[in-house]
């Protein structure tokens, strides 16, 4: 039997980087925010501290700052005829645990999207006409243009001490950024990474070529830093343990660093670590969630909590989750292509080919998670798809993000897998090789989609979520295009040895890690029937219920999510003050 | 446990009082050479056939979830895989065996975070590890059938076969040219025993492959601490000196 508490005015389910933004603005106004996070404060553990920090086993091949599997995993199958069996240790992506969530152990890699992103239905209608986008291809419109997000782009970015150059100032390009940049403001609060050396031989190779490259923006500090809010980063020690690790050293932009030690000391702020979210209570009479109950991982007793306002922002799939467990709008029937929960889930494709220097020595250990070198040219529409057969595109970019030795070593082709000859190329090739990247767009599919899994249960009893899920013609093709043009700034480089060009094939592998950007499943829109919530985050069937991650994102683009995500949460805090003054559909 | 495993271990045995005797030992030159600044045409000529073995400390004694003949085993495979040569002394001197034997024992051995809920059906190689064992107990049942294949073509166990024969035979199981009417060989071999002999060369010495970080001196990683704010600029495409001397967690405990 849960134990009843205490109203409260706004709980948030998930205590990771949207929560963190949301809370900033809602306690700034004394507003009372619960934040139930199942996993705990991973500040002060050895995975936050020198040396055991840098244990390449334990964090990255272990995934040990990732969700445990063993508790809860998704399902997957390839198409709706088969049955999904549950992926028992996941590798395509790493959903976090623990205050802060994934976006402790994220890279730093940071993009806002094209300015065309949030209005890119519309813009393929009128570039191409409605009858060139296959009917099969779900992508929509956000709801919400760039120019209403751009001062929550800027602000996010001041908080988070990002560094980079502006490619466009106000629609003036700027030479060294990216000449594809959707306009901005305000130059980034710091100066770009210094370029690692694969960056400076790939933007040779890419000049030659015509193209424009410049520096990455990052989330890693290379600087100290003070953001509006007095919290602090320390500087980037390019120790190449970013991506699947806690920055010791305070340098990387994260939600354990900037937000949470500051609203722990906030009255009116609460959260509370350890603590599961079961399901949120919904009254469908009167269109209004009542609260969460949730399971107190330290104790294991069941409470229930009473809210004035719900705010999901835990991974994508569980805000999926929690919809259709609660019943929660319409699930996304593909059959007809009806409902809206579960629908237009993506992930990003990603490809590339390796450059071996016989004569360079690139000591890739000498990096940070964003410290590399990109073109935009062939990303999503910055180019024309006239013919092409596929829309998207992705930014290509000089892959050095960190030497670390289990799971960074390129050799050339032909490299037999041990012995001698296997240990020779690996002293040879080691610090001379890197790969040329292209992170992908991954457009969504009307097969394509989450739902509950009718089988296989988590630690909780409750379903899994079950990925139908596979690669479809449009990214595959997308891939090919893209690895293609990846491979001739290889060739541009003067490498010693081309490697084997890797164009996305399906069908989509479990055991492979892409990034950690799925998205999808709750998505936005202007009309409530091909989205869950509206552009201002609500849940269209539940006016006091608030969804907010990358699973509100109607496609994934060929950029990281993370900036936008950090806009829409700063913008979903205002909304949400605004709420409480007056509730009603915003 | 087979008389080639205990030679083996007398060889370690002998090792451990040359490492008592001398101290850590740094690299030898030619290896500093080899993991360095020089191109690869001069690593290449560098490769001569004299061990490196007696710079090393020796590896933790004993095992904890191996038996003997499963050590037999891996003990052949990772002297197999990783040769004794100019760059490193063989698998187990370097603590491969030892590293295996300890994960097995261990969390990941033991299928911590792992998914293990029923039914139990297998799905297509993208749908990852699907068998009702933990790690540990493939391994096991994967050197068994592996070694039951082994008798069959050639009438002795894997630990006796010519380092050519059971190297075609890794180079077999790899291929899927191994079947078992029960064990998924070439999941077994690709999916849980490379990677583990991967780790065992490359992850920190802590785990216990890797010995005296002998695989990063190879390679030329550096290792901790890292803190390389002024590195990243100072030794842009120079050799940096760090990568000839890497430190461990150890190294800083």
């Amino acid at each position: 039997m849960a134990t009843k508490l205490k109203q409260r005015t706004v709980v948030i389910c998930g205590g990771g980087f949207t929560a963190g933004l949301i809370a900033r603005q809602l306690t700034a106004k004394n507003i009372d925010v619960l934040v139930l996070e199942r996993g705990g404060d991973r500040t002060r553990g050895a995975e936050a501290r020198l040396p055991n920090q840098r244990d390449e086993l334990r964090w990255d091949v272990r995934a040990g700052l990732a969700q445990d599997w063993a508790v809860q995993t998704y399902s997957l199958r390839h198409s709706r005829n088969e049955d999904a069996l549950p992926i028992r240790r996941l590798e395509a992506f790493l959903p976090g645990e623990g205050m802060g969530g994934a976006a402790n152990h994220w890279n730093g890699q940071t993009w806002r999207w094209a300015e065309y992103d949030p209005i890119l239905r519309t813009r393929l209608e009128t570039r191409y006409g409605q009858r060139a986008i296959p009917p099969e291809l779900t992508v929509q419109d956000w709801g919400v243009t760039y120019a209403e997000l751009e001062p929550y782009h800027a602000l996010w970015e001041k908080l988070f001490g990002i560094a980079g150059k502006a490619g466009n100032l106000r629609g003036q390009i700027q030479a060294g950024g990216n000449p594809f940049e959707a306009p901005r403001q305000d130059e980034y609060p710091q100066p770009p990474l210094p370029a690692t050396e694969s960056g400076l031989i790939f933007a040779k190779a890419a000049e030659s070529l015509g193209y424009k490259p410049f520096p990455m923006a990052a989330g890693n500090s290379p600087n100290a830093y003070t953001n509006p809010d007095g919290m602090t980063l320390g500087q980037c020690q390019y120790c190449g343990h970013c991506e699947r690790f806690i920055c010791e050293a305070n340098a990387k932009a994260s939600p354990e660093v900037l937000l949470y030690p500051m609203l722990r000391k906030r009255s009116g702020f609460e959260l509370k670590l350890h603590t599961h979210v079961t399901g949120v209570d919904y009254d469908k009479q009167t269109k209004r969630v009542r609260g969460v109950r949730y399971i107190d991982l330290l104790t294991g007793e069941e409470y229930e909590q009473p809210a004035d306002i719900v705010v999901l922002a835990s991974f994508v799939m569980s805000n999926t989750k929690y919809l259709l467990m609660a019943g929660i709008g319409e699930p996304y029937d593909p059959t007809t292509g009806t409902g809206v929960v579960g629908k237009n889930f993506c992930h990003q494709t990603m490809s590339g080919v390796n450059v071996h220097f016989k004569d360079r020595l690139l000591n890739p250990f000498l990096a940070a998670g964003s410290s590399q070198t990109c073109i935009d040219e062939f990303n999503e529409d910055n180019f024309d798809h006239s013919g092409l057969g596929f829309f998207g595109g992705g930014y290509i970019y000089s892959n050095v993000t960190t030497g670390r030795p289990i799971n960074h070593r390129l050799v050339p082709p032909g490299t037999p897998q041990w012995g001698s000859k296997w240990k020779q190329a690996n002293a040879d090739w080691y610090s001379r090789s890197f790969n040329i990247y292209v992170h992908g767009s991954w457009y969504p599919h009307r097969e394509n989609y989450i739902d509950l899994d009718p089988t296989y249960r988590d630690a909780y009893g409750q379903p899994l979520v079950r990925m139908t899920f596979d690669i479809r013609d449009n990214e595959l093709r997308m891939s090919e295009y893209l690895t293609k043009k990846a491979v001739e700034i290889a060739q541009a480089t003067g490498a010693t040895v081309v490697g084997t060009p890797s164009p996305r094939k399906g069908p989509y592998d479990s055991r492979v890690y892409q990034t950690t950007h799925v998205t999808g499943g709750t998505i936005m829109g202007a009309d409530p029937r091909s989205s869950v919530v509206s552009s201002h985050l609500q849940h269209w069937d539940a006016q006091n219920l608030f969804v907010v991650g990358a699973s509100v994102y109607p496609f994934n683009a060929g950029y990281n999510p993370t900036g936008p995500l950090g806009a829409i949460a700063l913008r979903l805090g205002d909304d949400l003050v605004r709420y409480t003054e007056r509730p009603r559909q915003l | 446990m087979s008389s080639k495993t205990d030679a083996k271990l007398g060889r370690r045995g002998f090792l451990k009082g040359v490492a008592a005797a001398t101290g850590a030992v740094p690299l030898a030159p030619e290896l500093l050479v080899a993991t360095g600044v020089a191109g690869a045409a001069v690593v290449a000529q560098s490769a001569v056939a004299e061990p490196a073995a007696p710079n090393l400390p020796a590896p933790e004694a004993g095992y904890q979830s191996l038996g003997p003949d499963e050590a037999g085993f891996v003990e052949a495979m990772v002297n197999i895989m990783c040769p004794a040569d100019s760059l490193t002394p063989g698998g187990v001197d370097c603590g491969l065996a030892v590293y295996i034997d300890r994960q097995l024992a261990g969390g990941f051995g033991k299928g911590e975070r792992l998914y293990m809920n029923g039914p139990w059906r297998q799905g297509k190689p993208q749908h990852g590890y699907q068998l009702p064992l933990t790690p540990e107990q493939f391994f096991k049942a994967g050197v068994a059938a592996a070694n039951d294949a082994v008798q069959k073509k050639f009438g002795k166990d894997f630990s006796d076969l010519s380092p050519a024969d059971a190297d075609a035979f890794l180079h077999d199981l790899a291929d899927g040219k191994v079947s078992d009417a029960r064990v998924p060989l070439a999941q077994w071999f690709n999916e849980l025993v490379y990677p583990l002999f991967v780790q065992a060369c490359f992850a920190d010495p802590i785990y216990g492959g890797n010995v005296g970080k002998v695989f990063w001196k190879v390679i030329g990683y550096p290792g901790l601490p890292a803190t390389h704010t002024h590195d990243m600029v100072d030794f842009r495409g120079k050799p940096f000196p760090g990568a000839q001397d890497p430190k461990s967690i150890a190294d800083f405990s």
